[in-house]
């Protein structure tokens, strides 16, 4: 028993090292924006990229003047392992304890607890979640949406994508939660302003979340005879997982995905021949432009490993609110929001930014960028052109 | 054929595979409870090691295959006797702590599992690519691979529980410690091979199943999860219960999910884990 | 001199608020919740009942309260009781069953049923399915929305010491020490042998359990505004556990004492998610070798150190057998 008690003291004392009043982190001349988003987990992907994306446009956003004061974009870190609860925790503490007005945050799953907090403080959420009108309405000023919702891409690109590819028998196949359901009720909305042309839309299925045997799933579906089964909110490990085992059942057709952090190399991997024909959205074949290529190569260059899907996304919505701020000259949340809804932001990755929403949402504040679509073909992303819609 | 029918069959033949590969999975936890009464948590994390071990031995290292295997069984034999003389050994008799420590090793593992093994899902490419077609069921190789290494290992493990010394005593510390330690059966050593083993079942079967889906540190959750629900229907200490208890969940939540949906036949096997330990509280084929 | 700390502590609780800012108040909101879970728990536990399901019986009650105040505009402030309630009475019709099975077998059933609400919220649109339900109000006192951290903290500290002050009167009672005998199948045959209903003394405690874990439950989702099955999680189960185990059992102050200083840590961690995860598995095998009666072990050192002296054995009164 005697020889226990030191290992049983530094039990307690790391305890009670945890009811030390939490300092805030930094005080000086710094414009501090957060991400509050999962950095370890099974998302960590997306949260990774956002944090390192919002660390590369500190460093190239460098000394801005605002006012009569110079500024300088400082990180701060909330790991919310994409837990609802955690979520609040990081929110109060970023807006309570550490005075962070700005911040990007990842999941439309988490968002319904924070936006009263959002509201009432006034936060500038940049947000990377789907959940369409749910998130960026009118009565959330303050939320922006920096990516493409799945709903947005499914208006614009699932049409001419059916009519490029020519198919007829439509499916999906996503996970049981709010994106997979949100994104069938889409799709079926879509596929049905196809029936005149013979269009039909055949099963919907679902897994767990996590799951990694869709062959029950998988069967159900495949019986109906579809052409394209479409795959979304599904992560790429899933995507991968989906088309293999669709294909040892002997499905032959096409798979369309819009939000996996897709890598190809991850997805032939995975696959191998299995994942030809996966169709997916968001994924540049060749890159857009030059800014995009020199942050991938930065990004390989600093991590030792590829970009995942967000890095881009979160790097411009930095970039472009620090912009408004200058412009503007103040950091008071409610009058920039209303001055970069009303911007547009030529220096974005993937191409002229700007911002939409006002019929399909009430409110302009969906990000609205040039959208590729890609299709894998021997372990390599070709582009697949289409010429989409257009998102109001 | 009738595509119905077809269909079935095609649910039958994947539920039969994925109930061998789970009673592969849970071989080792049987072991571990069936002789020592420890219910091991940490068995997920062990299987997601061995999965890991085959990424980083032979995909990344780039050591052949029989190499990778041995020294995957070595590395979990050690791990399990380290585990047992570390930790369980202290906290014989005390159940509570026991599976509570079990736990905290497995959301050990876990954690740095996540810290180290980083973000990007993990694949080690397929054994035996192909499928075999048989009267128009089509049945992948990799899967069939895994199923006959599961089917091995049980005979295996029936032979050395039943026909070996050390098997006698492993059964005879399970039946009545006391008395096994005054007849002379060293009870520690039986202790810490038990578990040393149960570690290598548990590492063997991530290395055979990690072709068959992608890796990550979190792997190890839903393995654990089915593993118990199978020793615990089959019985708990009873291998052929396991080999049962897995045949029938693997092939109800296939078929289930065939004729109702995934989400259906998740909830369906809770519940018929339910009724069953209502009907039999000690599992189908368990004693105690 | 105990009386006179606790007054001391009573007195802060609900004098210092006013002057905390926001943060806190939510760190402190966060602790009195996971407080009386952990006691809602310990009921069964030193019971040598271990359950990992008990989100499922917060989650219960949080539903319950937020579908009422939503769907039906129920006042909040009968929600709360009406969480509580449904989650007895799902507790008390399950207790039936699985209260019957010992060790593991049990566990497993807690974890199964907790995993069935889990997939049941998640299939029918009625309680929201995968998104939850949102919106969901804080209760209005004289006139006013408590929608302020300071308003709402104040109906949690109320909540949380009506029930702390019941569940440690408890352990008092013939009816707490009674629970104490039925710890092992051994001692609860003995039990039975003079007369006492096990069955009965069972139920009644694990409904009592669920009961606070209900209430708190619905207290919860109101302080969120929102509910969805991936706010009450296996994990949420498993942490009360360890609240439980690294406080100690052998007394209603240990999973209060593992409670409050592992959610404090845990908020001191936040930037640190698999890292906070490590560190708590840590703490709790270093303390579950190391001090096998929790943390509050600390404070019973003379006695140990007079038991051992006179040879009465190890650990105190924390295990329980299969």
């Amino acid at each position: 028993m005697t020889r226990r008690w030191p290992l049983a003291l530094f039990a307690a004392a790391v305890l009670v090292a945890g009811l030390v009043p939490a300092a805030p982190a930094h005080a000086q001349k710094a414009f501090k924006m957060g991400v509050i988003v999962p950095v370890s987990g099974p998302a960590a992907a997306f949260g990774l990229g956002c944090q390192r994306g919002l660390e590369f446009a500190a460093e190239d956003a460098g000394v801005f003047t605002v006012g009569n004061e110079k500024y300088k974009v400082e990180v701060v870190t909330y790991d919310t392992v994409y837990d609802p609860g955690k979520t609040v925790a990081a929110l109060n503490r970023a807006v309570y304890n550490d005075g962070v007005k700005y911040g990007i945050i990842i999941g439309a799953g988490v968002h319904p607890p924070i936006l009263p907090i959002i509201r009432e403080t006034g936060f500038l959420d940049l947000a990377f979640a789907a959940a369409g009108r749910q998130l960026t309405n009118a009565e959330n000023p303050t939320v922006f949406r920096i990516m493409a919702s799945s709903d947005q891409l499914y208006r614009t690109h699932l049409v001419p994508i059916i009519e490029k590819l020519n198919v007829k028998r439509i499916a999906t196949l996503g996970p049981n939660d709010e994106l997979g359901k949100n994104d069938a009720k889409v799709v079926r909305a879509q596929v049905a302003a196809l029936k005149g042309k013979g269009v039909q839309f055949v099963g919907e299925e679902y897994y767990e979340r996590g799951a990694k045997d869709f062959g029950p799933a998988l069967l159900r579906l495949i019986v109906q005879k579809p052409d394209l089964i479409e795959t979304d909110g599904s992560p790429t490990g899933s995507i991968a997982l989906i088309a293999k085992q669709a294909r040892e059942l002997g499905f032959q057709g096409y798979f369309l995905n819009s939000t996996a952090v897709l890598e190809a190399k991850a997805i032939s991997d995975i696959a191998g021949k299995a994942g030809d024909k996966i169709i997916a959205l968001r994924i540049w074949a060749k890159p857009p432009t030059p800014l995009y290529t020199q942050l991938a190569e930065r990004h390989q260059k600093k991590y030792g490993e590829a970009a995942p899907g967000t890095l881009w996304e979160a790097y411009a919505a930095a970039r472009w609110v620090v912009n408004v701020i200058q412009k503007t000259g103040t950091f008071d949340t409610k009058k920039v929001a209303d001055a970069l809804g009303q911007s547009t932001f030529a220096e974005h990755p993937f191409g002229p930014a700007s911002w939409g929403g006002e019929k399909n949402y009430g409110a302009k504040r969906q990000i609205v960028l040039p959208i590729p679509a890609s299709i894998l073909k021997d372990g390599k992303w070709e582009a697949f052109d289409v010429r989409p819609g257009k998102f109001e | 054929m009738d595509p119905y029918l077809h269909l079935l069959l095609q649910g039958l033949a994947i539920g039969v595979l994925t109930g061998i590969l789970y009673v592969l999975v849970a071989l080792g936890l049987t072991l571990i409870y069936g002789i020592l009464h420890i219910v091991n948590f940490a068995h997920g994390e062990i299987y997601m090691l061995g999965a890991m071990g085959v990424f980083y031995l032979q995909v990344v290292a780039g050591l052949p295959f029989a190499v990778t295997l041995v020294l995957i069984v070595v590395g979990s034999l050690l791990l399990g006797a380290v585990v047992e003389r570390a930790f369980f050994r202290s906290l014989r008799g005390q159940w509570l702590q026991l599976v509570v420590a079990s736990v905290g090793i497995s959301l050990v593992i876990q954690s740095v599992a996540w810290i180290a093994f980083g973000i990007q899902e993990k694949n080690v490419p397929s054994y035996l690519p192909g499928i075999v077609e048989v009267l128009g069921v089509r049945l992948p190789r990799e899967r069939l691979l895994a199923a006959g290494v599961g089917l091995v290992l049980v005979a295996v493990l029936y032979l050395l529980v039943y026909r070996t010394k050390a098997g006698l005593a492993m059964r005879a510390i399970e039946e009545d410690e006391e008395t096994a330690r005054m007849l002379g059966v060293n009870a520690d050593r039986v202790a810490t091979l038990s578990v040393a083993l149960g570690f290598v079942l548990a590492a063997l079967a991530g290395a055979f199943v990690a072709p068959i889906y992608s890796l990550n540190p979190g792997m190890g959750l839903e393995p654990i999860l089915m593993s118990f629900i199978i020793i615990i229907v089959g019985g708990l200490g009873s291998i052929t219960g396991t080999v049962l208890a897995g045949l029938l969940v693997g092939v109800l939540q296939s078929v289930g999910a065939v004729m109702f949906g995934a989400e259906a036949a998740y909830g369906l096997v809770f519940v018929a884990m339910i009724a069953i330990l209502v009907l039999r509280p000690a599992g189908l084929l368990g004693r105690v | 001199m105990r009386q006179a700390a606790l007054a001391l502590v009573l007195l802060a609780l609900v004098a210092l608020p006013p002057l905390a800012e926001p943060y806190i108040l939510h760190v402190a909101i966060v602790v009195l919740i996971n407080v009386v879970y952990a006691e809602g728990l310990y009921v069964i536990m030193r019971m040598g009942y271990l359950s990992f399901g008990h989100a499922g019986y917060i989650a219960l009650g949080a539903y319950t309260s937020a579908l009422l105040s939503t769907e039906l505009g129920v006042s909040v402030w009968l929600g709360f009781p009406a969480g509580g309630l449904v989650a007895a009475l799902f507790a008390w019709a399950l207790g039936a069953v699985t209260l019957k099975l010992r060790g593991i077998y049990f566990s497993l059933s807690v974890f199964a049923f907790a995993e069935v609400v889990s997939a049941a919220f998640r299939a029918f649109d009625v309680f929201g399915g995968p998104a939850g339900i949102a919106g969901v109000p804080r209760p209005m006192f004289l006139g006013t929305r408590l929608n302020t951290h300071l308003g709402f903290y104040y109906v949690v500290l109320v909540t949380a010491l009506v029930s702390l002050v019941f569940l440690y009167r408890l352990g008092a009672t013939r009816f707490g020490f009674t629970l104490l005998s039925l710890r092992t199948r051994h001692t609860e045959i003995l039990a039975e042998s003079v007369g006492i209903d096990a069955a009965r003394y069972k139920t009644l405690a694990f409904v009592i359990s669920c009961f606070f874990c209900g209430l708190m439950g619905a207290v919860h989702g109101h302080y969120l505004r929102f509910v969805s099955p991936f706010v009450f999680t296996f994990f949420l189960s498993t942490d009360l556990v360890i609240y439980n185990m690294v406080g100690g059992l052998g007394s209603f102050w240990g999973p209060l004492v593992g409670s409050v200083l592992l959610t404090a840590l845990g908020e001191q961690l936040f930037a640190a998610g698999y890292y906070k995860s490590l560190v708590y598995a840590v703490v709790l095998l270093v303390v579950i070798l190391a001090l096998p009666g929790g943390l509050i072990q600390i404070t019973r050192a003379r006695e140990m150190g007079a038991a051992r002296r006179l040879g009465w054995g190890k650990a105190p009164v924390t295990t329980a057998e299969r």
